[in-house]
């Protein structure tokens, strides 16, 4: 009997604890994960064109959280660019939310509506187009007309490459790196069998059919990611047939559906007909993810990559030695065409519901300077958007390089637009469907209009 | 009033064991279908704090949807050709085992059960090598047969992609159910075998009219789990393998779930693929129990 009622009391027990649990739950984890709700101390002075101006202007305090994705670039900038930002703001007590699964650790809060108050929008699970349609971010249109630095440069003067906009003109998120996509052999291989490094089109034939003459594969590419090759080389390709001008692509990322009837498209692709029709492309690019695809082309399976510029970084530790990485922002233009320089970015932004978006704002712009620019450089190992002299940094060279290709007057630079992901997904699948034969470059414009009709319904 | 009491102590004993675990099962089973179907009715990019209610258009959406049917094909397809695959080969293994006395069951047995053992997607990772046009095992070992080097994509046909994700699903599926029904074979009395042979009944009789009722418990329990991880669960070895390409061509409702929801942020619309995968689940368990109810044998 008192055994019974001591496996009574148990059972009673068990089910009080998981009531109480169940409460925890539906209180979606307000209580445990938000910060400490504090006024954001800032609005004492918040008639202050606190904004324009850094920490010696408004005293900045309270709390101030950042969520960061460390990921390809790490976290030793954002490190140090915090601290410097401490050193300078010594009341604000600042909260990192940072880690290579921060974005969907981060996301309850995002859709429960307590957001950090600046946030880098890289990796997976985060997309900044989908958080400005959410209305998850600051429009910081009217700020950045007028922001300036701590060294007093107004910061959008100092973007290699401008912000994105949205619904005719509206700035939300400001981009921090500067890459580039491009095609990428190795000098070393070129020059020992006597092949002619591409500078245009014809020339990027003329090499890959003798580099085919010679028993390897000109061109490889990664088919279960689709926008190596899309933004490497079919961008550049349409934006050189469109006299080089960028409206088109920015024209396709807002899903026009015009821009996709534009014949400097068709041409665009025709270019990878040609490619695929010549047997140029490897066979395994359909099914291969894009570290299969660096590694065929670093054991010279194949000549040429589609890849963006960190591409010697992420594989440094598989170099082959002796591998001598030559890099151009794009092959499909016409002999004496100018090069079209495709960006890859990751933009940081400030939350709608930001509790403290004036330090967010202040954080802004002090990271916005070319000291930051040179310390980003050697530290990320990637081009910042900042325009400065990087030359004097110690930043790996072929960062260097990259920023001299990307500041030249004679580089058509594409600013990096954020698609619909609805168009994009057709495109990316229409794009392998393309190299494979399934379809023609007609039934891919076909099929990516469609789409773009139906999203801007 | 005495009774009472002990009638009473008597349901707080019972329910303290049954509450607790319905309780877990509502929290962990129930909550989230209803959840989910709830969000099935919301357009909802998955990380807003707005949702839209649009009622059905989620489900009108995907009846226009090609990729859905496609999916729906490549799912069915996979349980086709995983129950007809795996059954043959594991019961096959599975007599062999037993019936035949062999010296090394032990050790095939074994042998066959290890791709259980290995995570799906270490499956997937070891496949995509055998698959690789460039450095892979398939193509070498057809390349000793011919002048020039094979060059075939395996995962990258224009079309029926979906059959090559069969092999890995039927090799990695083998061994479990091979265990089950070697168990179901050895708990037949050894005299039905005896008396079959004295009658002079051949292996293949005594295969078909002993074996096969006798153990058609363990093959339908087989083939409804088949069918139920397969529609569940082939999500995995899709997204290792092919991430639903080439241009959807091996998509199945899992995959399209996961690009739905989180690859092209229509939450609502992933939730309502769950639904459909519910649905069907149960339709089709329905339906295989009544298809292969009748022929149950019970041993005396």
């Amino acid at each position: 009997m008192s055994m019974k009622k001591k496996f009574a009391a148990l059972g009673i027990a068990a089910i009080l604890a998981t009531v109480s649990l169940t409460g925890c739950g539906s209180k979606k984890e307000e209580a445990s994960n938000s910060p400490a709700p504090s006024k954001p101390a800032a609005t004492e002075s918040a008639s202050a064109p606190a904004s324009e101006t850094t920490d010696n202007a408004v005293k900045l305090s309270g709390d101030f959280e950042i969520q960061y994705f460390v990921g390809g670039y790490g976290d030793k900038w954002w490190k140090q660019v915090i601290a410097d930002f401490k050193a300078a703001n010594p009341d604000l007590n600042i909260k990192e939310s940072a880690g290579p699964k921060i974005n969907e650790q981060m996301k309850p809060r995002w859709i429960g509506g307590t957001p950090p108050d600046f946030v880098y929008i890289d990796g997976p699970e985060l997309f900044n187009r989908q958080m400005v349609e959410d209305g998850q971010l600051l429009d910081l249109t009217d700020w950045i007309s007028t922001a300036t630095n701590a060294d007093g440069e107004k910061i959008i003067d100092l973007m290699a490459q401008a912000p994105q906009q949205y619904d005719g003109g509206k700035i939300y998120d400001i981009p921090l790196v500067l890459n580039a996509w491009g095609i990428f052999w190795d000098k070393k291989l070129f020059a020992d069998k006597g092949w002619e490094e591409p500078k245009d089109w014809a020339s990027f034939l003329a090499t890959s059919e003798k580099v085919k003459a010679d028993g390897i594969t000109p061109f490889i590419h990664t088919g279960k990611y689709p926008y190596y090759i899309l933004r490497s080389l079919l961008y550049p390709a349409v934006v050189s047939a469109n006299n080089n001008d960028i409206n088109i692509i920015k024209d396709m990322s807002e899903s026009k559906v015009e821009a996709f009837n534009n014949p400097a498209l068709l041409a665009g692709l025709n270019q990878i007909v040609e490619l695929r029709d010549k047997g140029f492309i490897d066979k395994a690019s359909v099914q291969i993810n894009h570290t299969d695809s660096q590694m065929l082309f670093l054991q010279h399976k194949d000549a040429f990559i589609p890849n963006g510029l960190w591409l010697p970084n992420e594989m440094s530790k598989d170099v082959p030695a002796g591998f001598d990485f030559g890099f151009i922002p794009s092959v499909t233009q016409a002999a004496g065409g100018k090069v079209i320089a495709n960006t890859s970015t990751a933009t940081v932004g400030i939350a709608a519901k930001a509790k403290n978006p004036e330090a967010a704002k202040a954080f802004l712009a002090f990271m916005f300077s070319k000291a930051q620019a040179s310390q980003f450089a050697e530290l990320s190992g990637a081009p910042s958007n900042i325009k400065g002299d990087i030359s004097s940094s110690n930043a790996p060279n072929f960062v260097k390089d990259a920023a001299k290709f990307l500041t030249d007057s004679n580089t058509v630079v594409i600013p990096f637009f954020a698609f619909n992901q609805d168009v994009e997904n057709a495109m990316y699948d229409a794009t392998v469907a393309l190299t494979i034969s399934k379809i023609t470059p007609e039934e891919w414009i076909k099929r990516v209009s469609d789409v773009a009709k139906k999203v801007s319904k | 009033m005495n009774s009472g009491t002990a009638k009473w102590q008597r349901n707080v004993f019972i329910a303290s064991f049954i509450l607790p675990t319905l309780v877990f099962f509502g929290i962990f089973t129930i909550y989230p279908v209803v959840q989910g179907l709830y969000y099935s009715f919301f357009e909802w990019s998955g990380m807003s704090e707005h949702k839209t209610f649009i009622g059905f258009d989620n489900f009108k959406d995907m009846f226009h949807d090609p990729i859905i049917w496609r999916a729906i094909g490549n799912d069915y397809f996979l349980v086709a050709g995983k129950v007809v695959g795996i059954m043959v080969i594991a019961t096959f293994f599975a007599v062999a085992l037993t019936r035949f006395g062999f010296k090394m069951a032990g050790f095939f047995r074994s042998i066959f059960f290890i791709p259980n053992v290995i995570s799906v997607v270490v499956i997937g990772v070891l496949w995509n090598f055998i698959y690789n046009p460039q450095i892979g095992f398939l193509n070498a070992f057809l390349s000793l047969f011919t002048k020039d080097q094979v060059t075939i994509a395996w995962l990258g046909f224009t079309s029926h992609t979906i059959w090559m994700l069969l092999p890995p699903a039927i090799w990695a599926g083998i061994g479990f159910y091979m265990i089950l029904l070697i168990a179901a074979i050895q708990s037949i009395p050894a005299s039905y075998y005896e008396a079959a042979n004295l009658e002079g009944a051949g292996q293949w009789k005594q295969f078909r009219n002993i074996t096969i009722p006798l153990v058609w418990e363990q093959i339908k329990v087989s083939v409804l789990n088949i069918m139920m991880t397969t529609l569940n669960g082939s999500f995995v070895i899709v997204w290792i393998m092919t991430q639903g390409g080439p241009d959807n061509s091996t998509q199945v409702m899992g995959s399209y779930l996961y690009q739905m929801a989180f690859r092209q942020y229509h939450f609502g619309y992933g939730a309502s693929i769950g639904f459909v995968i519910l649905v069907l689940s149960l339709i089709t368990t329905i339906v295989l129990q009544r298809l292969m109810r009748h022929e149950t044998v019970e041993m005396s």
